[in-house]
């Protein structure tokens, strides 16, 4: 008997084993999956479509609009109330961003000037790291 | 019938015996699991190497006794957190590669603030990258770095290494990296040229909110969500599903804002002019045409990728110029690939068989 008529009378084995014990729940499983699926595919389909991209596209775009009208509108408020902005606010991070650039360079060159003390010969040893020597596997499959 | 096929069906008793038992344990669990904090990921020793705004370079402790001379990064995706390559013990692609002798480092991204919303491919390519490998050369003391690039980590690696052909780059590794942009069908859906206006986004609300990204990769499968918390309901009482569950969905759901005009150079370069894929691709003035790209390359793609399909990735190999090329299709999502069960069995083994010939 070939493979291919063995792996058939199994299959046929196995389905008519699983009608005899048909599980509601493998049931429900089963069809989750599916529904799953076509609910997917079907939404794929519509969503491919220039109808859905223009509504959905108008949607953002209407979303994107209202918000910078609220933000303009707010921005006055807060200038009419003497209160700082969120663009202010935001013009002071870029100034800490800078500064923060220039503490981590700081901090590296530091790092740098630490680590060429500490490699001295009268210096305690920095963290030992592993030696760069490990070898790929054999082809027998043996670490080398 | 068989004996193992009566054993593989218990009886109509037993069945009802034990959905009555998962039944009581999901009420109890289904409490614990409202009360209990969210898992704790990417717990790997790591220290940070640099900082600057949105980027971090991290590099993880050695896991071994004798490593690679190669060091590797990791440069994850800008969408997405990277801890999704270092889950929990056991399920982390980092430690099983310092487990193997790698020594790793990783570009992973923070949100960009208000401030960086003028980010551009410029400044990751040009600029975040080179950097990193540069650090990572020093603290290495290695002049060779080998580049593994998640998604669209994978693009940001492919425009570079396309840019410095004679750099430091030794192996470049893609996960699902798209090149053919027309062939991502819903996203150029999403953001059809003749009905999104980008500009006015990118104008109105500055760095693109996680929200609009989350909802765009939501929308890719809208009924998973709804059908997914439906399993997760029922399989309350397993703790293994509802860790498994809990760790993937906090990774999923904590999607990063983009810099607004590095999601404009995005749409418009990539979605629209499918620049990378024509050969037309220029970052900062210097042409990124991935057909220079020399060094050898593994390409990993994953059969039901909904994120990335296949086709819009399947150019890639054909189109670098290495000689040493390698494409591998796995069973598994865009996610499933590089982390998980599938991926312990399928994409690790294989990484780290191809890595290591050529990281000595």
């Amino acid at each position: 008997m070939t493979d291919k008529n063995e792996a058939d009378k199994n299959a046929a084995g196995k389905k008519a084993a699983d009608k005899k014990t048909a599980d509601p729940v493998q049931m429900w499983h089963s069809f989750l999956g599916d529904m799953e699926k076509q609910f997917n595919s079907m939404s794929n389909q519509a969503m491919e479509s220039a109808e859905f991209s223009r509504l959905m596209n108008q949607m953002t775009g209407a979303s994107a609009g209202a918000k910078k009208a609220f933000g303009d509108s707010m921005e006055k408020y807060l200038a009419a109330m003497n209160l700082p902005s969120r663009s202010e606010f935001t013009e002071l991070g870029e100034r800490l961003l800078t500064i923060e650039t220039r503490l981590n360079e700081i901090m590296s060159l530091l790092r740098r000037v630490h680590a060429d003390v500490l490699s001295g010969d009268n210096a305690p040893s920095a963290a030992p790291r592993p030696p760069r020597t490990k070898r790929p596997p054999s082809k027998s499959g043996d670490a080398t | 019938m068989s004996i193992s096929a009566q054993k593989a069906a218990p009886s109509a008793a037993d069945r009802i015996q034990l959905e009555v038992q998962r039944a009581i344990q999901r009420s109890i669990k289904g409490v614990e699991y409202f009360a209990s904090a969210a898992p704790v990921l990417g717990t790997t020793e790591k220290d940070l190497l640099h900082s600057r705004g949105t980027m971090k370079l991290y590099h993880y402790r050695p896991l071994a006794d004798e490593i690679y001379r190669v060091p590797l990064l990791l440069v994850m995706a800008t969408t997405n957190r990277g801890y999704i390559l270092d889950m929990v013990p056991g399920q982390s692609l980092v430690e099983f590669l310092l487990q193997r002798g790698f020594d790793v480092y990783m570009l992973d991204w923070t949100a960009p603030r208000p401030e960086e919303r003028g980010l551009k491919f410029e400044d990751y390519v040009l600029d975040f990258i080179p950097d990193c490998i540069r650090r990572v050369q020093q603290d290495s003391g290695e002049s060779d770095v080998s580049v593994v690039g998640y998604c669209f980590g994978g693009v940001l690696s492919l425009l570079y290494a396309s840019i410095f052909t004679d750099g430091p780059l030794k192996n470049l590794i893609c996960f699902t990296t798209p090149i053919d942009f027309r062939r991502m069908t819903l996203f150029q859906s999403f953001s059809d040229r003749r009905y999104f206006d980008v500009d006015k986004l990118v104008d109105s609300v500055g760095n693109v909110p996680p929200e609009l990204i989350f909802q765009s990769f939501e929308m890719l499968r809208p009924a998973s969500r709804p059908i997914g918390q439906i399993q997760l309901w029922e399989n309350m009482w397993s703790d293994e599903f509802v860790k498994s569950y809990r760790m993937f969905d906090r990774w999923a759901q904590d999607t990063l804002p983009l810099a607004g005009e590095y999601f404009r150079q995005t749409t418009k370069d990539l979605m629209w002019d499918n620049k990378l894929y024509e050969g037309t691709m220029t970052v900062g003035g210097r042409r990124a045409d991935i057909s220079r790209i020399k060094v050898p390359i593994l390409h990993a793609v994953a059969e039901h990728d909904h994120i990335v399909p296949y086709d819009a990735a399947k150019p890639l190999i054909a189109t670098v110029g290495s000689t040493d090329k390698e494409e591998v299709i796995l069973k598994g999502g865009h996610v499933s690939l590089v982390a998980g069960a599938n991926a312990i069995k399928r994409l690790w083994p294989k990484l780290d068989s191809w890595l290591s010939e050529r990281s000595t």
